[in-house]
């Protein structure tokens, strides 16, 4: 099942804007390979998942897969064929906002050839620009 | 052998001209310690990385200044890509320097063939040596590491002249059986959320 947050404390909120880069979450901590977001944008929970399964197939049993974000805010949208007003949607999905420079997910345990292959697999599935670090 | 700096003395400061510096492949870098007054001073990038791709923390210095220095600390950019500012700290051969650093793991465990995962919990340990002792990084064999078997810190071997100043309990490797993938997909996981505000108020309705 796809990340959510335990409790909120609103079910619903405003839409924001992404401004600047990421000043914290910016650095690999816990493994020796780690994947940077290069461009801002909206996780969903799905496409975390989705990340998720594709690198644990990869690195089963070897290395370690640690994700580094998580979505808390809701997505909210109207019904199809709905007439205008009768206020805001119901949330439809989950997302983590992201900035540049944020690690979405670390793996330890693992050469840096396989992980440059396990995160070629795994930036796929990102709806932005992504790159590989290393720890430094 | 240690890496080479060639530096040249530092006249201007402030954020435009060196990010002017920055672009023209240069690196502002400022010299201290030892009572002696504080230099600034700029570096070329393409030395800078390189010696931080080989791990040298300890660095000479020629051309304007002639000093044997410590890389203290390091200003990166947002994204981590680039350097943007050096420390270095004047060091002498016969003074001992207390500092971080990395561990790395050598060889193949047993362990892996037993059904173990291979864990490094602490990527750096805290060491005192003099700078001609310094090792780049601490070599870690786990030739022998067996399924459920950890390596601490005191079990390290450390080169002559090197000194831990972690915590000797400190947990470095382990070699342990991966824990299983947690399917949370169950029939009573809710919906939603739950509302932290409301079901406050409800209680105090009851009450």
């Amino acid at each position: 099942m796809a990340l959510m947050p335990k409790r909120v404390k609103h079910r619903k909120v405003q839409r924001g804007r992404i401004k600047g880069n990421a000043s914290r979450g910016n650095r690999v901590v816990f493994g020796e390979f780690g994947l940077q977001a290069l461009e801002p944008g909206w996780l969903k929970a799905q496409t975390i998942e989705a990340g998720r399964i594709a690198a644990t197939q990869y690195v089963r049993g070897e290395g370690r897969l640690y994700i580094r974000v998580f979505p808390h805010r809701s997505i909210t949208s109207t019904p199809l064929e709905t007439r205008m007003g009768k206020g805001k949607g119901e949330p439809e999905f989950w997302v983590a906002t992201i900035r540049p420079g944020t690690i979405l997910y670390e793996l330890s345990g693992v050469s840096e050839q396989q992980a440059k292959i396990c995160f070629a697999r795994l930036a796929h599935k990102m709806p932005f620009k992504v790159r590989m670090v290393a720890r430094r | 052998m240690a890496e080479i700096f060639n530096t040249k003395k530092r006249t201007e400061t402030g954020t435009l001209r060196m990010r002017r510096l920055r672009a023209a492949g240069q690196i502002p870098a400022v010299l201290y310690g030892h009572g002696q007054t504080t230099q600034h001073l700029i570096l070329n990038a393409s030395e800078v990385h390189a010696a931080l791709r080989h791990g040298k923390m300890i660095v000479k210095l020629q051309g304007d200044f002639n000093d044997e220095v410590l890389i203290k600390d390091l200003q990166w950019d947002l994204l981590g890509s680039n350097v943007l500012h050096l420390d270095l700290a004047r060091v002498d051969a016969e003074e001992q320097i207390e500092l971080k650093v990395h561990v790395e793991l050598r060889g193949v465990a047993p362990g892996q063939n037993e059904g173990g995962l291979v864990t490094l919990h602490a990527h750096e340990v805290e060491i005192r040596c003099s700078p001609q002792s310094l090792p780049d990084k601490l070599q870690v064999k786990i030739n022998e590491l067996h399924l459920g078997q950890t390596l601490l810190a005191k079990d390290l071997p450390l080169p002559p002249g090197v000194w831990m100043l972690s915590d000797p309990e400190l947990m470095i490797v382990s070699c342990f059986e991966p824990g299983g993938e947690q399917d949370e997909e169950s029939a009573e996981s809710p919906a939603e959320p739950e509302l932290i505000g409301r079901a406050k108020r409800e209680t105090e309705d009851e009450g």
